[in-house]
């Protein structure tokens, strides 16, 4: 499921629903509102950012996990960040302001789960900086009906690129 | 006073006497382009790990200062180090990160050369002259390369002293953390690299003894973990604690569990490594490591270890290096290793570990990485460069080491005091000596 051979369309109405939730998820993240986000989670979440070695095409491309967290992983994480005097990464806030776009959705395991594809890209500004950095990748979320509503079960998320620009990955991709 | 001091005001860079360090030296591209001739272009400079590079024909390609290298193991098993720069007309052999390779095929003019660096064809070999040697013309290779348990270090200095007597008493903390069974360790991962907008002394200061940011700088993980142990029922608290300096200005830093703690921290080695360890490590060493929570140093110039436990069994060796690119970044590579005979799933879960804290998106990283990046903006400027760094929390302490009963090397307490820092400084100072 996290290549993209073949992916079924669903109806329309699969479609928007899936949408809305990734729309919605990233303003609430763009906000800030760390505790509405994680209602968008299942309680089993997880939660992978990954990057690349630069190779020969012969050799092929090669990612590796630069996060990799459990639901109880993410929380510390998210706390750290989401409380001013345990941060000193996200205070004063980051700006940041997520694009979510190209979405493909296709059917996954129960009636009513997904795995949604989409484009991420991230302009990030910090503090009085003159110029912002960009985090740019493709995004595989695995969606599942849990407590009513459709909720992020599993997160990929494949950076395209090589460095990081600027220190360590602060913010929730 | 030194020879070399402060290009702006006269004063020196490094005032031991004083405990003040100069700014200057770390935002100055004239201080830079010094360190990389006095330092990064000619004493021993980690490369890689050896098990990044298990087969014939595997290679990485890392920078030393400025100069790009290929490491490369070689027909023979022999790891080589040869600049990755054509002789013909400079392009880079390599231009990924890592790969396999039968031989190295420039793809400018097809100049090609073999593993170990031999110039093989110049695709027109019919048209040179009858007197060049091609045997002159093989990429250039490092003169000296030698391994420490699988760390890898090369130098562009002939003249420098083997890598173990420049290791010197540090070797012994190593060997430790890189080669506690008979199979040693094994890197899990292609490092992480990320770019710090800050020079690359900071992060070697950082790793060799700076307790005192912890509380301040580190209040998310350390408070959060605090939280998350007494949920989980343990809560990891330090006790005894103490720095250590050994020549040539490396140094790390011990801290144990509290007195009446759990034996947690030895006792999550899983029980066939911990028996293994005696096969490789002396008595002593095992009994350095018994309840030890954090080891955490730093090899001259650039290369950093940590092994941590922040939470109970959340355990991860680490290696860092600060790989210079200018005064003011730096770019920084991260390895997480593991023993070579532990199960998948504790590799696996090191790995987890490893990189949430300390990492290209770790809790503890994202932190310091801001407030390097803020001191470095801060201090490039000549008015602030009129105003030195204080390192005078070294200075009641430095001339006093304490008997160091658990290993060798000169020991001081306590542990947040700057003595190490003062060391590493002292080194440096000594390096960028024009005769040293």
């Amino acid at each position: 499921m996290d290549d993209e051979r073949g992916i079924a369309t669903v109806s329309d109405a699969a479609f928007l629903e899936v949408q809305r939730l990734l729309n919605r998820e990233a303003a609430l993240l763009d906000r800030r509102d760390y505790a509405a986000w994680f209602d968008l989670l299942t309680e089993d979440v997880k939660y992978v950012v990954t990057a690349r070695v630069s190779r020969p095409a012969e050799t092929g491309p090669l990612d590796y996990a630069i996060i990799d967290e459990d639901a109880d992983t993410l929380r510390l994480r998210v706390l750290q960040i989401g409380d001013p005097k345990l941060t000193r990464a996200e205070n004063p806030p980051t700006l940041t302001r997520r694009f979510v776009s190209n979405l493909e959705v296709e059917a996954a395991g129960p009636p009513n789960d997904y795995a949604a594809h989409t484009n991420l890209l991230v302009y990030r500004q910090r503090g009085t900086a003159p110029d912002g950095d960009f985090y740019a990748g493709r995004r595989r979320d695995l969606l599942r009906r849990d407590r009513g509503s459709l909720r992020i079960a599993d997160r990929l998320v494949r950076l395209d690129h090589n460095v990081l620009f600027d220190g360590s990955l602060s913010i929730v991709l | 006073m030194n020879d070399v001091t402060s290009i702006a005001n006269g004063d020196p860079w490094v005032d031991t006497a004083n405990g003040t360090v100069s700014r200057e030296i770390f935002v100055s591209e004239d201080v830079f382009c010094l360190e990389l001739d006095r330092i990064f272009h000619r004493l021993w400079i980690f490369l890689a790990h050896e098990t990044e590079i298990p087969n014939r024909g595997d290679y990485v390609v890392r920078t030393m200062g400025r100069v790009p290298v290929i490491v490369v193991r070689e027909a023979s098993g022999e790891v080589r180090v040869l600049l990755n720069s054509c002789r013909h007309r400079g392009t880079k052999l390599c231009r990924g990160e890592a790969g396999n390779a039968r031989h190295f095929v420039c793809p400018y003019h097809g100049w090609s050369y073999a593993l170990d660096g031999g110039l093989i064809s110049t695709s027109y070999d019919e048209h040179l002259p009858a007197d060049m040697d091609k045997a002159d013309w093989g990429l250039v290779p490092a003169p000296k390369v030698e391994s420490y348990k699988g760390l890898v270090f090369a130098a562009w200095d002939p003249g420098v002293s083997q890598l173990r007597d420049y290791l010197g008493d540090i070797a012994w903390y190593l060997d430790t953390l890189f080669w506690r069974t008979p199979g040693g360790m094994e890197v899990l991962a292609p490092p992480h690299r990320w770019r710090a907008r800050a020079n690359w002394k900071i992060g070697s200061l950082n790793f060799i003894g700076d307790g005192q940011h912890v509380a301040t700088t580190h209040a998310g993980p350390s408070t959060l973990n605090r939280l998350h142990s007494k949920k989980a029922g343990f809560f990891v608290r330090g006790g005894e604690s103490f720095q250590v300096v050994t020549d040539e200005g490396h140094g790390c830093t011990l801290t144990y569990l509290a007195p009446g703690m759990p034996e947690g921290n030895y006792l999550t080695h899983p029980p066939a490594l911990r028996d293994a360890y005696a096969e490789v490590l002396s008595a002593r060493q095992i009994s350095m490591m018994h309840h030890l929570r954090v080891m955490v140093g730093n090899v001259f110039p650039n290369l950093s270890f940590i092994e941590n436990q922040v939470a109970l069994g959340e355990k991860a060796v680490l290696i860092r290096q600060w790989q210079p690119i200018s005064g003011t970044e730096t770019e920084v590579l991260s390895w997480v290793l593991a023993e070579r005979e532990a199960s998948a799933e504790y590799k696996d879960r090191a790995l987890k570990h490893g990189f949430h804290n300390f990492g290209a998106g770790g809790v503890f990283e994202q932190d310091d990485l801001e407030l390097w990046a803020s001191a470095t903006q801060a201090s490039d400027n000549p008015i602030a460069q009129r105003f030195p760094f204080s390192f005078h929390s070294s200075l009641p302490f430095d001339s006093a080491p304490i008997e160091n009963a658990r290993g060798p090397g000169r020991a001081y307490k306590p542990s947040n005091t700057e003595v190490a820092q003062l060391a590493f400084m002292r080194r440096w100072d000594a390096a960028m000596q024009p005769g040293d």
